[in-house]
């Protein structure tokens, strides 16, 4: 391990780190647009400036491209280090627009950022700015091509990283262009990472263009719902209203970026007719009144039925918290009689998953990313879980092997930039090659799949599941003997459902005659619901999920819940009467719903979701890496893949 | 004076494969792959003290020696023959005329490195030197002179031409290497130096034309003749000086290394043009700062004129007469630079077309007296580029500042160019 | 339309490349040739050749200087306005084919004749003012000589 000192802090850090990641190592922030630590170091901004003042090399220096060397003395605040940073940003100002305030970027963007820092206050240059025509990409991204640094952090996403052809760089000199070969909508499924890539307002999100700024935004650190990996997110409201989603890093998860789909989907929740008043047999109804009827008609269909006859559904979308506390709430009021997944077969996959896969031999993303060979089991990963694909990618990048089974190698390879080699059976996979493998394959199609023994014995495991949180039901299923729907149903005893954010087809319901639901969406089974109970969103609430890997990440809330302001009905804004909720926004948790349930039903206030061997997740920092939980039952390991 | 790469030349037309040979053409290389094993050759080019003639002036036989020899895959050798400098057309006199000394140079610097595949890299507008090279080529294919088992000797070489589409970054090596490749000619980082890393991840040697054209000579008459050849004690070798500008003859000559500039200029050039006189030239191509009569007697080889504050660059000697605008003559370099630029780093993509509309501004009377010291501000920090373009460029800006300060004062004061310019 | 024969021939140019890649100047090259300038149709047609996508392609074919994707004139007259040349006159030659031509750098004539390109240094330092006619150059040019030349052509 090389020891250096920058600016007279001594570091050391292992050979092959660079001058600015050492910086960074130690809290030392060196200013920098072409390097970023997923797509590396290229030198071409020139902004990374710092000077060497002694040791084996001198004078000035780009820090992104400098490994360290023992005995090197950085200075980073040096004047003609100074100088150089001051007078890249003076160039690249040149010809930037001086129009920030009608910038979608203006507030987030690194280049006003450096300007102000600085100290580059005046202009110098009096001639011309030169100036682009913008191309039409597509419904999620705007072109601005007069803001660009020539940074080709975008070209180097785009291509490199994400395998995309139709994205690239044209021209040379002052007339480089950074667009399409022709007008028209991004190809890659990974497009959106332009808007966080870009270091200034050149990609901006369409979705959310000039809805607000920076200081007004609600944020918090939250994750992706849309499927099984947990991916990292930053979603970005105002005014209750889910204004756009920005990856978030999570280096064992989903590294640096998102898929399109995570990024611009999940807008249900600023549905203005999303369930947004307890509602008993058509009718809205105060909160108490709502209760009492459930607790009052749950008591009849008791009464009559006996104990056996209500079915309590969860589902793997259902954060923790109310997975837990439903099975709280089933031991009150029916015991034996709860699950987590609608049919029986996606119970059999995910439980399947849960039993064949000993919890060190899981595969991470990360671990996905730095395999020597991976081969796809049957799973179109580009429709299921795309940041899969990406990090099948990145393998392949680093000279992995990919063989594919039971999908079009074509769709799959081309679309991603990688050669793939079909196979038809694990074993013909060369031996030689099974280096540091990866398996990727759906719980859905586990019980069926034949493998084999030996490959299984070294590879590592990603399973998709069928939701975010689809192994916390799976651990909830096996604690407590948790069948699916479909099997409570068939046993002909069930004449009542509380469905709790669990999606049932209404032809299931048809003929049950207490039927309540708990969710945020408008989906069929509220619908069918005689008790209509709303609850918050992940956004609107703190949670947890955990993905497919085992691994528990918290959720924090992002806005509050309430019709957004934009489109809210013109005689409710401004509010012509005292409320202390806005519009639409009494909603609760489910797990808060399910907790004053458990109280009144069972006489005793649960005073958090996680006890016994769930309660090292009540600190879950949402910041970290995750806990690892996978194995059901005893120990369960700590930290992230 | 001793010819050594024009020794060949028939005036007014190129040579033929039969004269080349007549007069000992390939018999290096016939000798070399009897006698030499190739690291013999190499260090016969160490010895001969031969520095590469494409403008950096590096020893050639010590950039063959850090070749990796022990990577698997092939290993790789180009000829640059891009010659894109303006005030550079050496390689192309040097083509027009004989373009066999180059393909024996090539194949015996394959034979040295242990090169099984090397390219010609040509650039656009050398119509006549590529045809010239084609059938040169051909020609040694046929005689076995190139191609598989060479002579019998066991060593086999391909030669292919390949036809750039003009920019002038395709000289760089490293962007060279990525226009071969097919990909964009941005310049690439180093280290890893090509000897390691280069094309198609090889380890590759980059040598000029000029440079390649001159290891049949050493090997046929020996390191210690050729070392004999400069007219200075540190100098060895010939140099093709080609001079443009207002001189009485502007010609591509081959003279001694280390012959003064006033001797080239007044011997072979004849002196000024009728009525003219020197007022400052490019000692070496576009990327070198200015030379001045004070400069008259300094020897042009690499080391004499690195330490009188230039460059020996590519040899390209640009003279200007006392009417010549420096200011004007700079801006229109740097016009060329700013638009050559590769658009990869910020300081020459944008810099430099700063650099330009700074002279442009004193050029057309509307400079201000803080624009000197903004140009020395730019001179020092686009010396911070990716690549050798921009600190090239700024060469010539450099020795506008040292030397003709007062001329650019003059721009300031009068608010207009003293001769006439119009920016 | 690119002919299906010419198409073949480029396809064994890239087949003898030692990667198709390799071959990507040479393909634009011909292309261009065939059709005066390289057309959306040819950067499409290369693409298909290259096994790189039009876009690929274009990042290629806008690098460099002596790929047209713009129609240009007949005959495209390149002026070098590079320093050897600017001090022998090159700027009186550039106005007066401005003047000649009546079109400004970068344009065509009206009757698709020629079009004028100022570019960098030809490599004919020795012999400046030059321009090139197409492949021919020419030398020690005088405003004289260039009303002859443009007769000529
Ligand atoms: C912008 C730029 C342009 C260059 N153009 C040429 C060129 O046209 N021909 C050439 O031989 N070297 C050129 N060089 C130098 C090459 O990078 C390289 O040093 C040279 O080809 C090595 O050959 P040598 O060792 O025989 O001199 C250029 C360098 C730079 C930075
Ligand atoms: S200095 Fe930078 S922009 Fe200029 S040619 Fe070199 S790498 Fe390209
Ligand atoms: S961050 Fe180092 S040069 Fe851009």
């Amino acid at each position: 391990m090389p020891g250096l000192i920058i600016d007279d802090i001594p570091v050391e850090v292992p050979a092959g780190t660079t001058v600015i990641e050492a910086a960074r190592s130690v809290g030392i922030w060196i200013p920098h647009f072409c390097y970023h630590p997923a797509l590396g170091s290229v030198g071409a901004c020139r902004l990374c400036a710092v000077k060497l003042l002694d040791g084996p090399v001198k004078g000035i220096q780009m820090s992104c491209m400098l490994p360290v060397q023992e005995g090197m003395v950085v200075s980073t605040t040096d004047a003609e280090a100074q100088a150089m940073r001051r007078n890249v940003i003076e160039w690249l100002m040149i010809n930037h627009p001086h129009d920030c305030p009608v910038c979608d970027e203006g507030g987030e963007c690194t280049l006003q950022d450096y300007t102000i820092a600085g100290g580059h206050g005046l202009r110098r240059y009096d001639g011309k700015k030169r100036t682009y025509h913008n191309q039409e990409l597509g419904p999620h991204i705007q072109h601005e091509m007069n803001r660009c640094i020539h940074c080709y952090r975008c070209v180097r996403f785009y291509q490199e990283q994400a395998g995309g052809t139709d994205f690239g760089v044209m021209g040379s000199g002052a007339r480089v262009y950074f667009g399409r070969f022709k007008e028209g909508a991004l190809d890659s499924p990974f497009s959106g990472n332009l808007v966080d890539v870009c270091p200034t307002g050149v990609f901006t999100d369409k979705t959310s263009r000039f809805r607000a700024r920076y200081w007004d935004y609600d944020m918090a650190p939250s994750l992706c719902p849309g499927c099984s990996l947990g991916c990292n997110i930053t979603p970005v409201a105002r005014y209750r209203e889910l204004l756009k989603i920005k990856a978030r890093r999570n280096d064992g998860v989903n590294g640096w970026f998102i898929c399109d789909r995570g990024r611009f989907g999940g807008r249900e929740v600023n549905d203005p007719a999303r369930p947004r008043a307890p509602r008993v047999d058509g009718v809205d109804v105060p909160w108490d009144q709502a209760l009492d009827t459930f607790v009052l008609r749950l008591g009849e269909l008791l009464a009559t039925h006996g104990a056996g006859s209500l079915a309590l559904v969860g589902s793997p979308r259902l954060p923790l918290e109310g997975q837990l506390l439903l099975a709280r709430l089933a031991e009150i009021v029916s015991p034996g009689n709860v699950c987590w997944f609608t049919t029986a077969g996606e119970a059999r996959g995910v439980l399947a998953a849960l039993e064949t896969l000993p919890p060190e031999g899981v595969a991470s993303l990360a671990d996905v990313r730095g395999a020597g060979c991976v081969v796809i089991l049957g799973v179109d990963l580009l429709a299921e879980a795309p940041m899969m694909a990406l990090a099948v990618r990145q393998a392949w990048r680093n000279g992995a092997k990919v063989y594919v089974m039971g999908i079009s190698e074509w769709t799959f390879g081309s679309f991603l930039g990688i050669s793939v080699t079909p196979v038809s059976s694990l074993d013909e996979v060369p031996p030689a090659e099974r280096v540091k493998p990866v398996l990727i394959g759906n719980s859905r199609d586990l019980p069926s799949a034949r493998v084999d023994e030996k490959l299984w014995g070294g590879a590592r495991v990603a399973l998709l599941q069928s939701g975010p949180n689809a192994v916390g039901a799976a651990l909830l299923s096996v604690d407590h003997d948790g069948a699916s729907l479909e099997e409570l149903l068939a046993s002909g005893r069930i004449k009542g459902v509380v469905a709790v954010e669990a999606d049932i087809p209404g032809s299931w319901l048809a003929g049950i005659p207490f039927v309540a639901a708990l969710d945020w969406r408008q989906t069929e089974t509220v619908a069918v619901a005689q008790l209509l109970l709303p609850t918050t969103s992940w956004l609107e609430m703190d949670g947890t999920f955990i993905n497919y890997e085992g691994r528990a990440q918290r959720f924090l809330k992002v806005m509050n819940p309430g019709i957004p302001l934009r489109g809210l009905d013109p005689t409710l804004h401004p509010p012509r009467i005292h409320r202390s909720v806005p519009p639409g926004g009494d909603l609760r948790p489910a797990w808060r719903l399910l907790a004053h349930l458990v109280e009144r039903l069972g006489g005793r206030s649960p005073e958090s979701p996680f006890t016994g061997r769930w309660e090292r997740l009540r600190d879950l920092h949402p910041e970290g890496e995750g806990i690892m939980v996978y194995t059901h039952g005893s120990d369960s390991s700590e930290g992230g893949g | 004076m001793e010819q050594v790469l024009f020794r060949h030349n028939r005036p007014g037309r190129c040579i033929t494969f039969a004269e080349y040979r007549s007069q000992g053409g390939f018999g290096a290389l016939t000798r070399a792959l009897r006698e030499l094993a190739p690291l013999d050759l190499q260090q016969l080019v160490m010895d001969s003290r031969l520095r590469g003639r494409g403008g950096a002036g590096f020893p050639t036989g010590l950039k063959w020696s850090f070749v990796r020899r022990d990577l698997p895959g092939p290993r790789w050798l180009i000829c640059n023959c891009d010659e894109m400098e303006p005030g550079t057309y050496k390689d192309r006199v040097l083509l027009e005329a004989n373009p066999y000394s180059l393909v024996e140079g090539v194949i015996l610097a394959a034979y040295a490195l242990g090169v099984p595949h090397a390219f010609i890299f040509i650039r656009r507008g050398y119509e006549s030197a590529a045809a010239n090279l084609r059938r040169a080529l051909a020609e040694a294919t046929t005689a076995n002179l190139l191609g598989e088992n060479i002579l019998g000797s066991g060593f086999s070489c391909h030669i292919d031409l390949h036809l750039s589409a003009g920019r002038y970054i395709c000289g760089e090596e490293t962007a060279l290497i990525n226009a071969l490749e097919g990909k964009r000619a941005n310049p690439r980082a180093k280290p890893p130096f090509p000897a390691v890393k280069g094309l198609w991840g090889g380890p590759t040697v980059v040598n000029n034309v000029e440079t390649l054209a001159n290891i049949p000579d050493i090997v046929a008459n020996g390191p210690e003749w050729f070392r004999s050849l400069g007219a200075t004690p540190d100098a060895a070798g010939t140099k093709l000086f080609c001079v443009s500008g207002h001189v009485q003859n502007s010609h591509c000559f081959e003279l001694p290394l280390g012959m003064t500039l006033g001797e080239i200029i007044d011997g072979p050039c004849g002196g000024m043009k009728p009525g003219r006189s020197f007022k400052a030239c490019l000692p070496g191509g576009a990327s070198t700062p200015y030379f001045t009569r004070e400069q008259w007697g300094i020897p042009m080889e690499f080391d004499a004129v690195a330490k009188a504050g230039s460059r020996l660059g590519t040899g390209g000697i640009v003279v200007f007469d006392e009417e010549t605008c420096m200011v004007g003559a700079t801006l229109n370099l740097i016009r060329f630079y700013a638009r050559e630029s590769c658009g990869w780093c910020t300081p020459c993509r944008e810099g430099l077309p700063y650099v330009r509309h700074i002279l442009e501004r004193l050029e057309g009377g509307r400079g201000e007296p803080g624009d000197i010291d903004l140009l020395r501000e730019q001179v020092k920090y686009l010396n911070y580029a990716f690549c050798a373009l921009a600190p090239g460029a700024m060469g010539p800006v450099d020795g506008l500042l040292r030397h003709f300060q007062e001329e650019l004062r003059e721009h300031i004061t009068l608010k207009r160019c003293p001769f006439g310019g119009r920016g | 339309m690119i002919p299906d024969s010419l198409r073949k021939e480029l396809a064994a140019r890239v087949r003898e490349a030692i990667t198709p890649r390799e071959a990507a100047v040479d393909i634009m090259k011909e292309l261009q040739r065939h059709s005066g300038w390289l057309t959306d149709e040819g950067v499409e047609v290369a693409a298909e050749l290259l096994g790189l996508s039009p876009l690929q392609v274009e990042e290629l074919a806008t690098f460099y200087e002596m790929i047209y994707r713009r129609p240009v004139g007949k005959q495209v007259i390149h002026l070098c306005d590079s320093i050897s040349c600017w001090c022998m006159g090159g700027e009186r030659i550039m106005e007066q084919l401005r003047e000649k031509l009546g079109v400004e750098p970068g344009g065509t004539t009206t009757d698709g004749r020629f079009t004028l390109i100022p570019c960098a240094c030809l490599g004919n330092c020795g012999e400046g003012p030059t321009m090139m006619v197409g492949d021919t150059l020419h030398g020690r040019l005088t405003p004289e000589e260039v009303n002859d030349i443009l007769c000529a052509a």
